[in-house]
C-alpha cells in the first residue's frame, strides 16, 4: 500500500521473503482472516510469477520450518521479512510468545541490535494508530 | 497495509474497486513497477481471486474508464476507493493534474469535499512518513 523495495530485490530473494511470511502466519497453527489478508497483501507486492505464488501457496498449507527459511534470508530481504514478520504477528492484536521468540531468532539472524524487534512493534503500533485515524477520517466525511 | 473492512463486501464490488485504481495508476500515462506492486498489494489485501486477478491486470494496458467503475459503487465504498487512490496516486511522487481530476471525481461519488480530500491527502502523508521510520531500525 505504501511505496515499499520489496519488488526491487532479485526474485529468488523476493521467494525467500515470502516463505518466511508464510511460515510466519502459520506459526500458531492458525490462520485469521486479518492474517490471511496481510499475507496476500505482502504477497502482492513482491510481484512473484504465478509459479513462485503457487509454490507460496503450498508452503502456507505445509509450512516450512524457521531454519529452512532462514538458510535463504539475508541482507535488504531479511530486513524486509523481519519487518513484515513484526506486522504480520501483530495482524490479530497481539504477539504470542511462539510469535516473539521466531522474530527474535530472525532478527538474531540477521545480526541486528537487540532491541530491533521491539522497535520494529512500537513502529507497527504506530502505523496501527496512523491507519486508525484514516479509518475516523473516512468515517467523519459526512458532509 | 494494515487489515481492512474490505473482506465483507461483494466480489463484483472489489472488481470495481480495483479498476479504479488501476484508472488512477493509468491516468498520467504510464504505470510504473511500483504503482503495479501497490495495486498487487491492494488485489491481495482484498483477497480477491487468483483468476480474477488476472482478468484485472487487462487494465494495466485498457484500463475501464472510471465512470464505468464508479457507477456501480456505493458511497461506503467510493471513500475506501479515494483513499487508496490517493496512494496509488502519490506512489510516482507527486498527485499530477490528471489523477488530482481522478480523485475529485471519486470524491464526488463518495460525498467528499475539496477541503476534506485535502485532509485525507495529508493523511496518506503522515503515512510515508510513518512508514519509512523502519528504516532507521533495520539499517
Amino acid at each position: 500500500m505504501l511505496p515499499d523495495t520489496v519488488h526491487k530485490l532479485p526474485r529468488e530473494e523476493r521467494f525467500a521473503y515470502a516463505k518466511l511470511l508464510a511460515f510466519m502466519a502459520r506459526i500458531d497453527n492458525e490462520l485469521t482472516v486479518d492474517e490471511m489478508a496481510m499475507f496476500e497483501q505482502r504477497l502482492g507486492t513482491a510481484l512473484l510469477s504465478p509459479n513462485q505464488r503457487d509454490l507460496i501457496r503450498e508452503a502456507l498449507r505445509h509450512p516450512p520450518t524457521l531454519e529452512e527459511c532462514l538458510q535463504d534470508l539475508h541482507g535488504q530481504a531479511g530486513r524486509l521479512a523481519l519487518r513484515d514478520a513484526v506486522m504480520m504477528a501483530a495482524a490479530d492484536g497481539t504477539v504470542d510468545e511462539d510469535e516473539r521468540d521466531a522474530l527474535e531468532d530472525i532478527s538474531e539472524h540477521l545480526g541486528l541490535k537487540e532491541d530491533a524487534v521491539d522497535q520494529l512493534l512500537a513502529w507497527t503500533v504506530e502505523g496501527y494508530k496512523w491507519m486508525k485515524r484514516g479509518y475516523q477520517i473516512l468515517d467523519n466525511l459526512e458532509e | 497495509m494494515f487489515p481492512d473492512d474490505l473482506g465483507g463486501r461483494q466480489p463484483h464490488e472489489l472488481i470495481h474497486y480495483v479498476e479504479i485504481l488501476i484508472f488512477i495508476a493509468a491516468s498520467d500515462g504510464t504505470l510504473v513497477r511500483e504503482e503495479i506492486a501497490a495495486i498487487e498489494s491492494m488485489m491481495g489485501r482484498a483477497m480477491i481471486h487468483p483468476e480474477t486477478r488476472v482478468e484485472l491486470r487487462g487494465g494495466f494496458t485498457q484500463p475501464v474508464p472510471i465512470e464505468q467503475s464508479l457507477a456501480n459503487i456505493d458511497e461506503q465504498l467510493a471513500r475506501i476507493a479515494l483513499r487508496d487512490s490517493a496512494f496509488v496516486a502519490a506512489i510516482d511522487g507527486a498527485y499530477d493534474s490528471a489523477e488530482i481530476g481522478a480523485l475529485k471525481m471519486i470524491a464526488e461519488v463518495a460525498n467528499v469535499n475539496d477541503a476534506q480530500l485535502s485532509q485525507l491527502l495529508d493523511w496518506v502523508g503522515d503515512g510515508w512518513n510513518w512508514f519509512k521510520k523502519y528504516k532507521s531500525f533495520l539499517n
